[in-house]
């Protein structure tokens, strides 16, 4: 039976998408749905989404399908949207990067506050800071000390402009007012198996790439920059508690529409979110990723106004001290 | 020792009905996409990948797996069969192969190809169970100053692709590496060389660039001259290699699968040299060096095996560190998430009969492609003999869809177009277009690696030599430019007046 | 006739070289060039291009010594067809939707052969359009959308 019910799952997809069940009279949606996730498929943003995604097309009854419109730090994926028909069909998943582009891109070809309506904010995923395994401070206040006594030679890796590690990295240096060696790599891969072999000292990174490196015991964490302690690492402190407050940060995960979309997709969309992010199966794998989905009054685009109206003031200043932009 | 009880406890998983089943699925699926011409490894899976996400984790990594070598044995048929390489890899697959297909033997170069292919995954996949761990740590002490050092010998091994001009090889890997700068500079994020298209950012798409140069370029040289000759093959002479084929192909075999298992455990990008490496050591103790470039078995046997055991043990840094290797491991992880297992360094231990049911599909999934192409050669051979005017509408359609489809975006398309042009100004030119893909995937590496060498000794040359795995790397690739070298100067003096072809 | 035997090919092949050559070094003198030991964005492609614009001096050099082989025919028809085909597909694919692109890309490329007819070519385009369409949409379930905003969907 299992058999049979996996090779029905496998091969019958071209006919589930002939036979996509029959809308409801109410409206929208009428049809399928694309949500474009500015990065590469695989990538951690790109599992977000086809989470959810999966998860709100039970509630709107229509496919909710993800395109992957990768490229320019997920600027051209947001531009795509911002310039889609205002119909509610095409819709964007972005994380953090909506607000730091705002500063890091000088010549975006949209206007981040202007060009879209919001749906919600569906996750907000927590940094962790890590160093080599053989690093010799023990805890954060020691690893501060370090940077600051060694602080021509402590390296810092990041996975490009933009990342999530640049940020956190950038975040790290400007909280402990001493500016590091930054060296840049292509992506997460290459920078954490520089890390893992010990070629640079330090490195933030969003948990979905940390979790298992840490409880493997291969780097050494030092904090996480979310405002409680996780579930999957109890041991690890937070910023807060090893006393660097001001690097608590997460890569906050939101949904838009472009601007001036029917209101009543909207709150379609809205419904469906929260629908999903009370979905057991997306709890459960957001669980293992070290984050949580966002609660009901986050997930709302009041919220998610107030937050990238509330980031892109706060990254400004720390993008502008680095010195450093995309474009 | 427990490798035997993890060998059979893989075995025993993967060879469940059900996950047989999904290889196979995968295996067929992922050659059929991947031998429609213009669409490689990347793209089918990337197409293919939302499709795994609904079965069981073991399932859905073993058949995504099946998918990437059905993919890339698919990748290669098209290179042989119609100059069309999807990979960097069967980029070089292209330049034998598909001299060997023009000459009649296209079933033989399948062949040859399968099977060097299934012998090197053999042997790579037995690599992959006995020695993960302590192959990972090696791949560790690899920083910034080794990759460039093993960068170098890339390129210094380049001169060796080419068959006609050397000024003019050295010229294309020249331009190649330049292309493969476009984009945005990762140091200080400004963009270069992309005329101010923001879609260029993240660089040149690979498939357009080597789709243009190869399969394009080839497509309007075979409409040149329509009228006055016809553009067909010689007849088919055989689908199986014959016995000398058999004796050609075992040393290259032997020596493709060792150098593609050692450079695929280097995670910053090994495997994608070892093809090259593998044709350039082939034409150096070749002795018939001349025949490469018209159809020399060795070229198609050696860099075959060499690319499927770099293959497999890419694998190795992606179950031992959780790390990707290349976009395609990239994906690998993705699905492994979506699945609900985070990749890193303690799979093995944490979920057994997931990794070696995986390393014992991936030896069952070879098994299967060799099985499953065996019969397949005689219909792709039958392929040509479709007219060529019915066939390159079909190739054009097929390009589109799949570069378009790995990122939707419509200036890789304009790329195709751009370097189609390129491409056939350049064989007009008799500028070979092998040297300028080598070029144009080690351009980012090499000046990345240099320049982050260089950030890690605090702007001390010195950590070049300093470092023993660099020195010795850098010490080889002198040694190959003066092997290189050395004949050809004596020869030059012989021929100053012979066109230099 | 004491005229040099020149190789036409190399002529233009050192030419067209030396050109790219100097079109990306003027592009990296934008750029910060940096010093050998912190090296700005500008610095490596610098050199390329003057390796670039070196060797195609060379192959200029041999294209007086030698006496090379001509050309040959040249694909004009085939690149007013051939290569327009993929341009027009990302122009449309959009707007029109997939199945109009795989359409007129198909249908494009098609004429670029003096021996398809135009009956064959509606045909073939056709034919391969609905293969696409089941491959690439239903059974792979690719996000493209089947017709596009233009035609009023």
């Amino acid at each position: 039976m299992k058999i049979l019910n996996a090779i029905l799952g496998a091969t019958a997809l071209a006919a589930l998408s002939l036979v996509s069940t029959v809308a409801n009279a109410a409206g929208f949606p009428e049809r399928q749905i694309t949500m474009i996730v500015p990065f590469a498929a695989g990538g951690p943003t790109d599992t977000v989404a086809r989470l959810v995604a999966e998860a709100m097309s039970k509630d709107l009854g229509q496919q909710v399908i993800v395109e992957n419109v990768g490229g320019a730090g997920g600027t051209l994926g947001a531009a795509r949207v911002a310039n889609a028909e205002k119909d509610g069909y095409t819709i964007l998943l972005h994380h953090i990067g909506m607000a730091t582009s705002n500063t890091l891109y000088r010549k975006l070809p949209y206007k981040t506050l202007e060009a879209f309506d919001y749906i919600g904010l569906v996750t907000d995923v927590p940094m962790t800071l890590l160093a080599r395994k053989d690093m010799p401070a023990d805890d954060l206040k020691g690893l501060v000390e370090y940077a600051k006594a060694n602080k021509d030679k402590v390296t810092v890796a990041n996975a490009g402009i933009g990342a999530a590690s640049h940020l956190c990295g950038m975040l790290f240096m400007s909280s402990i007012q001493t500016a590091l060696v930054t060296v840049p790599y292509k992506g997460t891969g290459p920078a954490m198996t520089d890390l893992l072999g010990g070629q640079v000292d330090i490195m933030c990174d969003q948990t979905t790439n940390t979790t298992k490196q840490i409880q493997g015991k291969t780097v050494k964490a030092y904090a996480v920059t979310s405002p409680k302690r996780l579930d999957v690492l109890k041991d690890l402190p937070t910023v807060k508690e090893a006393g660097l407050p001001q690097m608590e940060v997460g890569i906050w995960h939101g949904m838009y529409a472009p601007k001036g979309a029917p209101k009543e997709a909207i709150d379609k969309l809205n419904k469906a979110l929260k629908v999903a992010l009370k979905d057991t199966n997306v709890g459960a794998r957001f669980a293992e990723l070290g984050t949580t989905p966002s609660p009901d009054a986050d997930a709302t685009p009041e919220a998610l106004k107030a937050k990238l109206e509330g980031e892109i003031a706060r990254w400004k200043p720390v993008i502008e001290a680095a010195g450093q932009y995309a474009d | 020792m427990d490798l035997f009880s993890n060998l059979a406890l893989g075995f025993s998983t993967a060879t469940s009905l059900e996950n047989l089943f999904f290889c196979l699925i995968g295996v067929l699926l992922g050659t059929l996409i991947g031998v429609l011409p213009g669409i490689g490894a990347t793209a089918t899976i990337a197409m293919l990948l939302p499709i795994t996400f609904q079965l069981e984790p073991v399932s859905s990594l073993i058949m995504l797996a099946g998918i990437y070598y059905g993919a890339q044995y698919g990748g290669s048929t098209t290179a042989i069969l119609i100059n069309m390489p999807g990979e960097s890899s069967s980029a070089v697959t292209a330049i034998d192969g598909y001299q060997m297909a023009r000459k009649g033997k296209a079933g033989a170069a399948l062949a040859i190809a399968a099977i060097g292919s299934f012998f090197a995954g053999t042997v790579s996949t037995f690599l992959v169970a006995i020695f993960a761990p302590p192959l990972t740590q090696i791949a560790l002490q690899f920083g910034a100053a080794e990759y460039f050092s093993l960068m170098v010998v890339g390129l210094v091994s380049s001169i060796a692709l080419a068959h006609g001009s050397i000024v003019k090889a050295l010229a294309m890997v020249a331009l190649g590496l330049l292309l493969g700068l476009v984009g945005t500079d990762i140091y200080t994020g400004t963009p270069r060389f992309t005329l101010g298209i923001r879609e260029y950012a993240d660089g040149l798409n690979f498939v357009a660039v080597a789709v243009g140069v190869f399969g394009i370029a080839e497509i309007l040289r075979n409409l040149e001259s329509e009228k006055t000759r016809s553009v067909l093959m010689s007849k088919v002479s055989g689908l199986l290699p014959s016995k000398e084929d058999f004796r050609a192909m075992i040393a290259p075999v032997l020596r493709g699968t060792v150098i593609g298992s050692i450079l695929g455990i280097l995670p910053g990008g090994g495997a994608i040299l070892a093809a090259f490496a593998s044709y350039t050591v082939e034409k150096k103790v070749s002795k018939h060096p001349e025949e490469f470039g018209h159809g020399a078995v060795a070229g198609v046997a050696g860099p075959e095996s060499a690319n499927n055991a770099g293959a497999q043990t890419s694998f190795i840094p992606l179950l031992t560190l959780g790390i990707p290797a290349n976009p395609v491991m990239a994906l690998m992880v993705g699905a492994m998430i979506i699945q609900g297992i985070v990749p890193g360094p303690n799979v093995a231990t944490e979920q057994p009969a997931l990794f070696w049911g995986i390393i014992a599909s991936m030896w069952i999934g070879n098994l299967m492609l060799v099985v499953l192409n065996l019969p397949l050669i005689g219909l792709w051979v039958k392929l040509l003999t479709i007219p060529y005017y019915v066939l390159f509408p079909i190739i054009m359609a097929f390009c589109a869809i799949g570069v378009y489809s790995v990122n939707s975006n419509v200036y890789d398309l304009y790329s195709v177009a751009f370097f189609g042009l390129i491409g056939y100004v350049l064989s007009k030119l008799r500028c070979e277009p092998a040297p300028l893909l080598l070029g144009f995937v080690l351009g980012p590496l090499l000046e990345e690696n240099l320049r982050r060498a260089m950030i890690l000794s605090r702007g001390d040359p010195s950590t070049f030599v300093t470092r023993p795995i660099s020195a010795a790397l850098l010490f080889f690739a002198a040694l190959v430019l003066v092997i290189v070298f050395l004949p050809s100067v004596k020869k030059k003096r012989e021929e100053v007046f012979v066109e230099e072809d | 006739m004491n005229s040099l035997k020149v190789d036409t090919t190399n002529l233009i092949c050192g030419l067209l070289l030396i050109a790219t050559g100097l079109f990306f070094a003027l592009e990296s003198l934008d750029l910060e060039l940096g010093t050998a030991l912190r090296m700005g964005p500008g610095y490596f492609p610098f050199i390329l291009a003057c390796v670039l614009i070196l060797l195609g001096g060379i192959v200029l050099g041999q294209a007086v010594r030698v006496q090379g082989e001509p050309i040959g025919a040249i694909a004009w028809r085939g690149m007013v067809f051939i290569l327009p085909a993929p341009i027009i597909f990302g122009l449309t694919v959009r707007g029109l939707g997939f199945v109009p692109a795989v359409f007129i890309c198909a249908l494009v490329a098609a004429f670029a052969s003096q021996r398809m007819k135009p009956l064959t070519a509606v045909a073939l385009s056709a034919a391969l359009t609905v293969f696409s369409l089941l491959v690439f949409s239903y059974g792979l379930g690719l996000p493209f959308r089947t017709f596009g905003p233009w035609l009023g969907f």
